[in-house]
């Protein structure tokens, strides 16, 4: 009857292990669901999902992926219908900004000091530029450049080939690449190709908050 | 691709690095692939200078996203509110969690032995600064002055003869899994006290040993009778925490566990000191 490895034991164990990757888990949910409300019930959700599945966790194996892939699961079966609708509009707009606006292939501030235009953005234009990201092309970035997973840990937390993690990776990172040179160039930071294109009313007009 | 190593710089050409770039520059490739891939670079100067410009590039995008989304930016960080809800949804989320796991009947003998167990003489709310002060220098883990295994557990009672003015003897817990680790001088409330660590096969116990001869500690919490002795359980910051009395020193043992496993280890660890 008295047993010592049960009840709070187990809960203390779990919250040891889980409770330090709480921060990137809220990161990511935050970019995810782009709302706090929504983020903070998708990470106590994982959570509690996580510690009702404890058991099946083997000890000594990456915790922190195991619960980005639980997270990942968990906004995919509850979240991700309601901000579905939001996605495919969100979609169109960006793809108009990048159409209208970048003109030039991100790889060639590569080959310039105008790479460094990255050093100037403020935080939210990089909140704003990953935002834009389909969601399966954010989620492979923030998993890869944020995160630091290897592919191999990246296709099991979200269930794909490790093919499929390098293609969207790949055009993942150009998607980011042109959103940041787009809000660079927006926000003045970057001066626009020769003597510049207009700037997009649209997204400039987003920018400041008001209805394009 | 050959696996060959030998063979790299004839078989990689400067569209297959392309290809692989992004797995080379990410730690991705296989140590031959990633030979082969080097021993490309190293000969042809146009990839080298596209590999250094993404390489680049790739670096200050992460070190932006890291800025904005990492553990110091403003979105990187968990609040403290949710933390906070995440732990008390897993304290409620314990009980229905041992019902699944040990189905009806076991948890109804169990209720039945612990309502036998602890019988509530009196409850008592508020905080008191014995037990606040307890988990919070538990939890700071500060380390040990003398370990168990290097002067034998019996011996610390006497460690602390010569450093406290009081009789500081730590119960043994005999026929547990509970181990004593070591020990240190603390204090609690200005006062000198005894702190001594046990290790459970997962978690562990601190126990503050004090003298208080004014009564001034110990009259919160829920008062049970655990055998032949009433102790205190109180909850505190996730924490259960026992506080008993003997004469005029008082414990107060913080725990990982729960009241009816931490109520019984006090009635057994007095069952052997009497």
């Amino acid at each position: 009857m008295f047993d010592l490895q049960k009840n709070d034991l187990t809960r203390d164990e779990f919250e040891r292990l889980a409770m330090k990757h709480v921060d990137p888990l809220y990161s990511a949910a935050l970019r995810l669901t782009k709302n706090e409300r929504d983020a903070e019930d998708l990470v106590q959700d994982t959570f509690l999902r996580a510690y009702r599945f404890f058991d099946k966790f083997e000890r000594g194996t990456n915790i922190k992926a195991w619960l980005f892939k639980i997270l990942t699961n968990t906004f995919i079966n509850r979240y991700r219908r309601s901000v579905k609708e939001r996605t495919i509009v969100e979609g169109s707009e960006r793809d108009a900004v990048h159409e209208r606006f970048i003109s030039r292939e991100a790889t060639e501030y590569a080959a310039n000091p105008e790479q460094f235009f990255f050093d100037r953005l403020l935080s939210d234009d990089v909140l704003r530029a990953v935002d834009s990201l389909p969601i399966d092309f954010r989620m492979v970035v923030i998993l890869a450049d944020l995160q630091e997973f290897s592919y191999k840990e990246i296709a099991e937390i979200l269930d794909v080939p490790v093919g499929t993690v390098m293609s969207r990776l790949y055009r993942g990172r150009r998607l980011l690449q042109k959103a940041l040179a787009a809000y660079a160039a927006i926000s003045g930071v970057l001066r626009g190709p020769a003597d510049g294109e207009p700037v997009d009313l649209d997204a400039f007009r987003r920018r400041q908050g008001k209805t394009a | 691709m050959s696996s060959d190593p030998t063979e790299a710089s004839a078989v990689m050409d400067c569209a297959e690095l392309g290809r692989t770039l992004d797995a080379y520059l990410d730690g991705e490739l296989a140590p031959p692939e990633e030979m082969e891939a080097s021993v490309h670079l190293a000969a042809c100067e146009a990839c080298r200078a596209l590999a250094d410009g993404e390489a680049q590039l790739r670096t200050a995008l992460r070190n932006k996203l890291k800025a904005a989304m990492g553990p110091l930016g403003g979105a990187g960080q968990a609040p403290d509110a949710l933390r906070h809800r995440i732990h008390l949804s897993l304290v409620q989320e314990r009980k229905p969690f041992l019902r699944r796991v040990l189905g009806p009947v076991p948890l109804a003998a169990m209720a039945a032995c612990a309502a036998g167990a602890l019988v509530v003489l009196v409850s008592h709310g508020g905080t008191d600064p014995l037990v606040e002060e307890s988990v919070r220098k538990h939890t700071r883990d500060l380390p040990l002055e003398v370990t168990a295994a290097a002067m034998g557990p019996e011996s610390i009672a006497g460690w602390f003869a010569g450093k406290l003015d009081f009789n500081a003897a730590p119960p043994h817990f005999r026929g547990t899994d509970v181990r004593m680790v070591g020990a240190r001088l603390s204090n609690i409330q200005d006062r000198p006290a005894a702190y001594v660590r046990y290790d459970l096969p997962r978690g562990h116990l601190g126990l503050f040993i004090l003298d208080d001869p004014e009564r001034r500690f110990g009259e919160v919490g829920r008062a049970v009778q655990a055998g032949p002795s009433t102790i205190r359980l109180i909850n505190a910051r996730g924490f259960n925490v026992a506080v008993w009395r003997r004469n005029e020193i008082v414990y107060s043992l913080v725990s990982d566990l729960d009241e009816e496993d931490l109520a019984q280890l006090v009635q057994r660890a007095q069952g052997q000191e009497r």
